[in-house]
């Protein structure tokens, strides 16, 4: 969900960008591009006990937190990584949206004597809100089956803390070699993402026959 | 990656780009905030990966943080000279090219099919093919596990390109299924007329009009491909063979990491998706919409 609302507010601040913006929007782009094993490794580095945030911390003058190492972090960690991978995702795609309201309602909007937040609430905000939609489905769905951050950041430990339910299913499987349980397992997450495709497939197909 | 999802992008794209950007349009102060957070969010990490590639493994093990330090090259001469990296380069690129290639052989034809015909089957299809898309990828590794095993295509990259293949398919139809519909029928009826069969009129007319859209998809197919891990490591069972990937992801839940060197790795698995997204970028930013 945090993705989802950071994608939102990137692209809202990249809406009338600059050269300035331009090289983010790439750069942004770019990671999302790069191999999750990459993105995942780094923030491993930066989050292990003498990783950046950590030194920063001391600095500081406050004790070291285990971002990966403590059952509570570690969840937290994992969740706030993914949807730092996904945000340059839902940027380009509400970008997309945002670009596609016409000129004239903003227009409008600034003789009527709208401010500019009161612009984003009532015009902005209610044009992207099928895009919001469908993007909800897919971020939902892509947090729910990630897999190659967990395996890289924590194998699913402290614990169990950082198991879902697709990634435990692969544990079973191939660490316990309990292929029974594995493929169970997998069933049920598999169950879960069909009922989200679902929805997803009749919102697609809605539009489809509007346009 | 959702691949509907990056169809989603190409079409709302295709309807927008004509449309300069919004000219009167000044950043306010919070939207240049919001730009140098969100520089330093995306900025970070890349430039760790740089730094620490170019430590020496003594400077990591006291504070990772330091910023001056005398850089040195050391992480990339012992990953050149080291026996896995050549091989597991070419495996990469041997593994992504031809999954990119056999997606592209089975995915147009089906993406063509499904954008001019109509009815009730295509819908179920069309929805058979997002579910697909969208099932996590540790369901499948299990009973393609089994499969493989019993048909003896396990450690071997033809196997595991057919299972990247096969996973990336669906993808790849359903993100290039918008981009045949963009073509204007009549363009095809009047070829038709000129007495142009059917396998001409897609080699000559649809092909060539539908080309950005093909360009995107083998380039998002070659990117996952690229990263992709779990199939590798799973069915590759001799490390030797491993692509890059594989590689990275085995070093990096190892204990006791050799951090420089596995950051100059990450640098070295990077730098071929650099290139290629440097070409492609203009592409992936806004989908279709050649120079029509």
């Amino acid at each position: 969900m945090l993705g989802l609302v950071g994608g939102l507010v990137a692209a809202v601040a990249l809406r009338r960008s600059g050269r300035l913006g331009g090289i983010l929007l790439g750069l942004m782009v770019f990671v999302w591009a790069l191999p999750p094993v990459v993105n995942g490794s780094v923030w491993k580095f930066l989050l292990g006990d003498a990783g950046l945030f950590n030194t920063m911390l001391h600095t500081v003058g406050l004790p070291s937190i285990p971002f990966l190492f403590d059952e509570h972090f570690a969840l937290v960690s994992i969740a706030l990584v993914n949807s730092w991978a996904i945000i340059p995702f839902n940027a380009l795609v509400f970008r997309a949206s945002i670009l596609g309201i016409p000129d004239e309602i903003f227009e409008a909007a600034q003789i009527d004597g709208a401010r500019p937040w009161q612009e984003l609430r009532y015009v902005l905000l209610p044009a992207v809100r099928p895009t919001s939609l469908v993007l909800a489905v897919l971020t939902i769905v892509y947090a729910f089956r990630s897999f190659d951050f967990i395996y890289v950041m924590t194998y699913g430990g402290p614990g169990k803390a950082t198991n879902t339910l697709p990634f435990l299913g692969y544990l079973q499987a191939f660490v316990r070699n309990d292929y029974g349980l594995g493929s169970s397992t997998a069933v049920l997450a598999a169950i879960f993402v069909l009922v989200l495709a679902i929805v997803y497939a009749r919102s697609v197909r809605r539009e489809e026959l509007e346009s | 990656m959702s691949a509907v999802a990056v169809s989603r992008v190409t079409e709302t794209a295709t309807a927008t780009r004509r449309r300069p950007r919004n000219p009167r349009g000044r950043s306010g102060p919070v939207a240049i905030i919001l730009q140098v957070l969100l520089f330093v969010m995306y900025g970070i990490p890349i430039l760790w990966i740089l730094l620490t590639s170019i430590k020496s493994s003594d400077e990591v093990i006291g504070t990772q943080a330091s910023i001056i330090f005398t850089p040195t090259l050391d992480a990339y001469v012992r990953a050149f000279e080291g026996q896995d990296l050549w091989p597991a380069l070419a495996q990469s690129l041997i593994i992504s090219t031809s999954t990119m290639v056999l997606v592209l052989a089975v995915a147009i034809p089906c993406a063509y099919a499904l954008a001019r015909v109509g009815g009730r089957w295509v819908t179920i299809a069309l929805a058979l093919l997002i579910v697909l898309q969208m099932m996590p990828q540790t369901a499948t590794v299990i009973p393609l596990f089994q499969i493989f095993g019993s048909w003896g295509l396990l450690d071997s990259t033809s196997g595991l390109v057919l299972a990247d293949a096969a996973l990336l398919t669906p993808f790849a139809i359903v993100l290039l299924r918008p981009f045949f519909r963009a073509v204007p029928i009549a363009l095809e009826e009047s070829a038709s007329i000129d007495g142009a069969g059917i396998v001409r009129r897609f080699f000559s007319i649809v092909l060539p009009v539908a080309r950005n859209g093909v360009a995107t998809t083998a380039t998002l197919v070659f990117l996952i491909c690229w990263g992709e891990f779990l199939y590798a490591i799973n069915f590759l069972l001799s490390p030797g063979t491993y692509p890059l990937s594989a590689l990275l992801a085995q070093q990096v839940s190892a204990f006791g990491i050799d951090w420089p060197a596995l950051m100059a790795l990450s640098v070295i698995t990077s730098i071929p998706i650099l290139i290629l997204f440097a070409a492609t970028y203009r592409l992936l930013r806004e989908g279709s919409r050649s120079a029509r």
